[in-house]
């Protein structure tokens, strides 16, 4: 699903270039659920970033679903991060003058989907994530982790192939945590990759694998 | 392409912040208001000043006479200079061949009556060619023709306004023409009437034959004015006409040439283009004022976009990570703003029209009149903030999609 060779990426800050990422190998089967994990200033979230298309990459290869990502154009990056990824965010990230409902659909409405579909298979995915009483609510009437879970429900709808989830409970507390800890590996279950970038332990050991990052170089992997 | 969804997408985050779209939107209303009601009262102006001094054509010299101040020849200073019918005539010898030809007998505070209805008007016989000079514009009939002044006929020309005082309600033009009316106590036919736009002494006035003017309504052979039509002459020609023409005169009627009133020779070329001068100084003033307004009004509406871009950083790179292009985001914040702009423009338009036309009933005055909105102007001031705004959204626009999802949605 997900192979990255010898990864570099570097950050031009004033006159000074820090390079964040020494060249990062690995793999990512389809279907797994692995956890990225590093003290901060190891390189996960630039990772995460590369990973999601959302950053580009000095050297190195990157190939997703078998297609080389290296050098897209803003476009086509949009089109794969529409096409085959999804994202959960620490702070969710949601609209907030949107309903619960209008934020999961609003992938779909890049994807050009029609009006109406976009708004039944939102309704579908938040009754999956158990917040279909909720489809009318703004973010600010609900609680973190209904927020998260509505993050996970707009991921989800554009049927992505990966999941990217950037300290997905970082700011939830330890019983929310567990419900969207359980939730991802219940959409993992059903066949989608999940990545998550997290600095808890009791997280990462949730997961099928652990890449360790330190300093921009992967430490050793671990099952 | 602006569809549905678009619509619905433009909407929800127009309205989702109420103050800043209020207060984006009241800058721009506020912008075009101005204009407009600075447009308006301009407008307004020139039509009074244009309604009290220029209700002729302007393409004639009008000769009159006055008291001549200085002695000439023999002749004893502050003496009153009069036209006479052979004088006039001499005149026409003189000129050969003019566009149109009109002497004039006044009498004004002439009783009309038409039934049992009367009121006092303005009384002028005229030559036929008046009809052309003055501008006539006949809604019903004829002018006073040539056969009317061979044969000293008592035909009228009625002015609408005396249509309207004399004849019962909803009497029509075409219903007046024929009918008898009193002039001065002596019964004429209305062979027309006639309406001039825009102008409250004229449709106060009737013309009658000159010829018949003059034998009824004046014991002497005086001509009050006389106008010639200069055609398609150039300022420059009526100018030098109107020179030669008042030494002529003054060397006919043994008037000193120095003498600055007993000879009038006034050319309404000159004087409409002096007018036409203050008009334009005005309607530059107004567009330079109107242009600063918007120049304000376009600095408010970039800054606030600047704000707005800046504000919505983070919901951009959302939006980006959920799949969005630039260029989608990019054209999303310009149609908001052109909608924003349409719409607060439209306000601020209906607000100063209506304003204008709330007042104008009450500021009725010699110099001030029929304040209006000109439209064409008004849309494209509205198109002008529009370009601005559109260009002030663009640069943070593209700055907002330059910054990497990644940065936009770093937390802290």
């Amino acid at each position: 699903m997900i192979e990255l060779k010898s990864i570099r990426k570097a950050y031009e800050t004033g006159s000074q270039s820090l390079t964040v990422l020494k060249g990062i190998d690995c793999i990512i089967k389809k279907g797994e659920l692995v956890a990225i994990m590093g003290s901060s200033g190891s390189g996960k979230s630039t990772l995460l970033n590369v990973l999601g298309l959302l950053d580009d990459f000095d050297e190195g290869s990157y190939t997703l679903n078998g297609e080389n990502m290296h050098g897209l154009s803003e476009k086509a990056a949009a089109r794969y991060r529409s096409d085959f990824l999804g994202f959960v965010f620490q702070s969710f990230n949601l609209i907030s003058y949107k309903t619960a409902l209008e934020n999961v659909a609003l992938p779909l409405y890049y994807q050009g989907v029609p009006r109406k579909e976009r708004q039944a298979r939102a309704l579908a995915f938040l009754t999956k994530v158990g917040l279909a009483d909720w489809a009318e609510h703004l973010p600010n009437q609900m609680s973190g982790g209904q927020k998260q879970r509505v993050a996970i429900a707009r991921a989800l709808i554009a049927n992505p192939s990966v999941i990217l989830a950037d300290e997905p409970t970082g700011a939830l507390d330890s019983v929310t945590s567990d419900e969207v800890m359980a939730l991802l590996k219940e959409i993992n279950n059903e066949g989608i990759t999940i990545v998550v970038v997290t600095h808890e332990i009791e997280i990462a050991n949730q997961c099928d694998r652990i890449i360790r990052l330190k300093d921009g170089r992967i430490e050793g992997a671990m099952n | 392409m602006v569809d549905r969804d678009t619509w619905l997408e433009i909407f929800h985050t127009v309205l989702s912040n109420p103050l800043r779209t209020g207060l984006t939107g009241l800058s721009i209303a506020l912008g075009i208001f101005i204009l407009v009601v600075m447009q308006g009262l301009g407008a307004g102006l020139e039509s009074g000043v244009k309604q009290t001094f220029g209700d002729d054509a302007v393409n004639f010299i009008r000769v009159e006479t006055g008291n001549a101040q200085l002695a000439y020849r023999g002749r004893k200073p502050n003496r009153s200079i009069e036209l006479h019918n052979d004088e006039v005539q001499a005149i026409q010898n003189e000129l050969d061949s003019v566009p149109s030809f009109s002497r004039f007998v006044f009498r004004w505070g002439s009783t009309v009556r038409h039934g049992n209805e009367q009121g006092s008007y303005g009384l002028r016989g005229v030559d036929p060619d008046q009809c052309q000079i003055g501008q006539v514009h006949l809604t019903s009939g004829r002018f006073v023709n040539n056969r009317d002044v061979d044969q000293n006929r008592k035909s009228a020309v009625i002015g609408g306004q005396i249509l309207e005082d004399l004849f019962p309600k909803g009497t029509t033009p075409d219903q007046a023409v024929g009918a008898f009316v009193s002039v001065r106590g002596i019964q004429f036919v209305d062979v027309g009437v006639f309406n001039q736009t825009g102008s409250r002494w004229e449709n106060r006035s009737v013309y009658i034959p000159f010829s018949t003017a003059q034998k009824l309504f004046s014991n002497s052979d005086v001509v009050s004015r006389v106008s010639i039509g200069t055609g398609d002459a150039t300022i420059r020609e009526t100018r030098a006409r109107t020179t030669s023409l008042t030494t002529w005169l003054k060397n006919l009627l043994v008037v000193h040439p120095d003498d600055a009133e007993g000879v009038w020779v006034m050319n309404r070329n000159e004087e409409a283009e002096i007018y036409e001068q203050i008009f334009d100084g005005i309607r530059l003033f107004v567009w330079f004022v109107g242009m600063m307004t918007l120049l304000a009004g376009a600095m408010g509406v970039a800054n606030i976009m600047a704000i707005v871009v800046r504000e919505r950083t983070k919901e951009i790179g959302v939006r980006k990570a959920l799949g969005a292009t630039s260029g989608s985001i990019v054209a999303q914040i310009v149609q908001e703003a052109v909608f924003l702009m349409m719409i607060s423009g439209c306000i601020g338009l209906l607000a100063g029209t209506w304003l204008l036309q709330g007042i104008a009933p009450f500021v009725e005055h010699d110099f001030f009149s029929n304040p209006r909105v000109d439209f064409r102007s008004a849309l494209l001031a509205l198109g002008v903030l529009i370009f601005v705004g559109v260009i002030s959204a663009i640069g943070p626009a593209l700055r907002a999609v330059s910054i990497r999802p990644v940065e936009a949605l770093r937390d802290e």
